[in-house]
């Protein structure tokens, strides 16, 4: 058989060419930049102890995805025990199905942003499947309405000027919709507030998870996740098992190290959530679902990830933190942003995309429209050899390995 | 599972592989800057060029091709096949070819020239293979054509052997790093010292000529060479030593930007939108003369340079080589 991927990569090579004529995409990603180096140099400044716990991080990382099957173990046993509900997802469909058979039909979900569910397409699933889904981070609200995908993983809707918010909101809420900031933060505020209140279900993501613990630490400045995961009587967590680290310690190292290269010197909420709303103030007796959610699950998906662990040359791409330092270096991510990537964007998505999501064909021309000049090595807080792997999977596409 | 990739791919590794060169350029002509100097073809130290300094003003006729051809159409495909199905078709390359300026040709043909009396200048001795001087493959291995470069290195390192040099010295820096970092895997007993032309000029840069004013000058630091080789403080050495005002980038060194050359046989517009950005970025440093010292680099910013712009690019070579004339 024989995979004719000529046409993909004219159009690949069009869509490229269009984003990087669009003025709203350069201008954002060019503030962008200059803010984020900006700030990463004066926040290492501040904390100048960084670099080498971003060098722990690293040997934490490779030796929790040499143990992946068992940390995958012990976490699921430590959820258990805390009252929650653990599951294991080796595929996609898997994950969904999951996810469908707690949730069920005519449901209202609050959802915080996650790539994990960018890679499921688990707002549309959901949907399609009878429930009503509310992306709570505003980045992705703004893209629900407009039917767009993120262009960048921490500020998805970073092509998006405010002009075009208020646009867009004005019509959603049927009413006049200033193209002021603030306007536009408070009404989608005061929408969500009321959602998140009647919600039937939340689900968030995770940064990292503490095996030992089973406590899963979510990262957030909106302070929506704190709602999403707090307010409804179920929470979900879904997370790709590349999250998982040994120990509660080891997974607040690895935290730091992600905020700081994502340009903060301490975001403005941590959660760490282990198991369901739980209190003992009457009679000693453990009562569930006291202020927070009564239903607590933990979804872990593989869907690729384990294959990579196994793959000498590739398994460092699982130690990717999602700081996102490395698309703000990456020459090409600078003019086209997420028009450089599938679901996962940069050179590490492209890698992502072979892997996890998408597979090799779609990986393919991303694969080559890297420049393997290396400047995201250098910013990578781990250290990643993109460069490397990008050389890797070009050989695989020229001599017809496509399965990854 | 078998893959079609884009032309360009096929017709780049093919040539590689049946003419020891990315455009199939002929021996005779990519060592035709060497008539006047009579380099022994024996020696201690090989002068490698490579080819690619050579074939730069073709890449952009080639991309020229691509840029106004759909890829997927017959004619581009003829345009493509280049030397490569000449005889299937009777389509000429050289009628591709010729539509590149004297000029350019020139200018790119001379840097080798200028190169070699620089280094001679400074007292080093060296020999060349000449007509048989090989492309190193290192756009085989950037392009995932890993297989065929573990046959193609043979026939290189062949050449070079003859030569019976020790030590082989890079005029650019992606030859040195293919034989620095990937031939030694491909090729038992690959033990050459692998210098760049950098390396040697840094050594002996107090035997330089000055400048007759200190001009002001901004490095374009290569990727390869700031990054995978590590070197950069040596060009500014260089420069300051003969009595350039250096002027630095806001990105420089191991955190320059590339220059957008390594896409731009697929991506060639892409690839310009990014060398002049590079441009731009360049010339806030405060001075429009930019330096590189690297032959994609100097043909991707040379690109990148807008219409009328003021800026001078050009490779460390061709201004080091200033100094030697006067």
């Amino acid at each position: 058989m024989t995979v004719d991927l000529r046409k993909d990569f004219v159009n690949y090579a069009k869509s490229l060419n269009a984003a990087s004529e669009d003025k709203n995409i350069r201008t954002a990603i060019s503030r962008a930049v200059t803010s984020y180096r900006n700030t990463v140099t004066e926040t290492l400044e501040r904390f100048p102890h960084t670099p080498a716990l971003a060098e722990e991080v690293q040997e934490i990382k490779r030796q929790s995805m040499a143990n992946l099957d068992n940390l995958l173990e012990t976490a699921m046993a430590s959820v258990e025990r805390n009252k929650g509900k653990a599951f294991y997802a080796k595929d996609h469909q898997a994950a969904l199905d999951i996810a469908l058979g707690i949730i069920g039909k005519g449901k209202t979900v609050v959802k915080g942003k996650s790539m994990l569910g960018e890679e499921l397409h688990l707002r549309e699933y959901l949907e399609d499947n009878g429930n009503e889904v509310w992306e709570t981070d505003l980045g992705e609200f703004i893209l629900q309405l407009r039917k767009e995908r993120p262009m960048h993983i921490l500020s998805p809707s970073i092509h998006v000027p405010r002009e075009q918010v208020a646009e867009v909101f004005t019509k959603f809420f049927g009413k006049v919709v200033p193209p002021d900031i603030a306007e536009e933060v408070k009404v989608v505020k005061e929408f969500l507030r009321e959602k998140y209140f009647t919600a039937d279900v939340g689900i968030s993501g995770a940064n990292v998870v503490a095996a030992d613990t089973g406590a899963m630490v979510i990262i957030e400045n909106e302070g929506n996740v704190r709602l999403a995961t707090g307010a409804p009587p179920v929470h979900i967590v879904m997370v790709g098992v590349e999250k998982l680290v040994p120990t509660f310690q080891e997974a607040m190292k690895v935290a730091e190290v992600t905020w700081r290269y994502a340009q903060y010197g301490v975001p403005g909420y941590v959660n760490i959530v282990s198991g369901p709303s739980k209190t003992g103030d009457i009679e000693k007796v453990t009562t569930y679902g006291a202020h927070g959610p009564k239903e607590f699950y933990v979804i872990f998906v593989d869907n690729g990830r384990n294959e990579m662990a196994h793959e000498e040359k590739f398994s460092q791409a699982l130690h990717c933190l999602r700081c996102g330092g490395c698309m703000y270096e990456c020459p090409v991510f600078q003019v086209t942003a997420g028009h450089f990537g599938h679901t996962y964007m940069g050179g590490i998505g492209a890698i992502w995309t072979a892997f996890v999501s998408g597979g090799m064909e779609k990986a393919a021309p991303l694969v080559y429209s890297c420049l393997r000049c290396g400047r995201c090595v250098e910013r990578c807080p781990m250290s990643i050899n993109v460069p490397a792997m990008i050389g890797e999977l070009r050989e695989r596409v020229i001599y017809g390995k496509l399965e990854g | 599972m078998e893959t079609k990739m884009p032309m360009v791919l096929d017709v780049i590794s093919e040539n590689i592989i049946k003419h020891g060169s990315p455009l199939a350029l002929k021996g005779s002509e990519v060592s035709s800057w060497a008539k006047e100097l009579d380099l022994p073809a024996k020696g201690d130290v090989l002068f490698y060029t490579g080819g690619e300094y050579q074939m730069l003003p073709f890449i952009d006729s080639l991309v020229k091709t691509i840029t106004h051809l759909d890829q997927g159409s017959k004619v581009f495909s003829m345009m493509m096949g280049a030397r490569n199905i000449l005889n299937k078709t009777g389509f000429s390359p050289e009628k591709m070819y010729a539509s590149v300026l004297a000029k350019d040709k020139d200018r790119y043909n001379s840097v080798c020239f200028k190169a070699a009396k620089v280094l001679k200048e400074l007292g080093y001795e060296f020999c060349y293979s000449g007509n048989e001087e090989l492309y190193s493959g290192a756009l085989l291995y950037e392009l995932g054509y890993l297989q065929d470069m573990e046959d193609y290195v043979k026939r290189v390192v062949e050449v070079i052997k003859k030569s019976g040099a020790k030590t082989i010295v890079c005029l650019s820096p992606h030859a040195a790093e293919v034989f620095k970092f990937v031939y030694p895997k491909m090729v038992e007993g690959f033990d050459f010292e692998i210098r760049t032309y950098v390396d040697l000029v840094w050594e002996r840069r107090d035997k330089l000529a000055k400048l007759q004013s200190a001009e002001s000058v901004v490095i374009h630091d290569s990727c390869r060479l700031a990054r995978e080789l590590g070197i950069h403080q040596e060009l500014r050495d260089i420069l300051v030593s003969i009595g350039a005002d250096v002027k630095e980038a806001p990105m420089n060194r191991e955190w320059t930007s590339c220059c957008g050359g390594p896409i731009k046989i697929l991506f060639p517009e892409l690839s310009h939108v990014i060398g002049e950005r590079r441009v731009t970025e360049l010339k806030e440093s405060g001075s429009a003369h930019i330096l590189t010292s690297c032959p994609y680099c100097l043909s991707a910013l040379e690109a990148g340079r807008a219409k009328g712009d003021s800026a001078v690019v050009e490779d460390l070579i061709e201004f080091l080589y200033r100094g030697v004339k006067a």
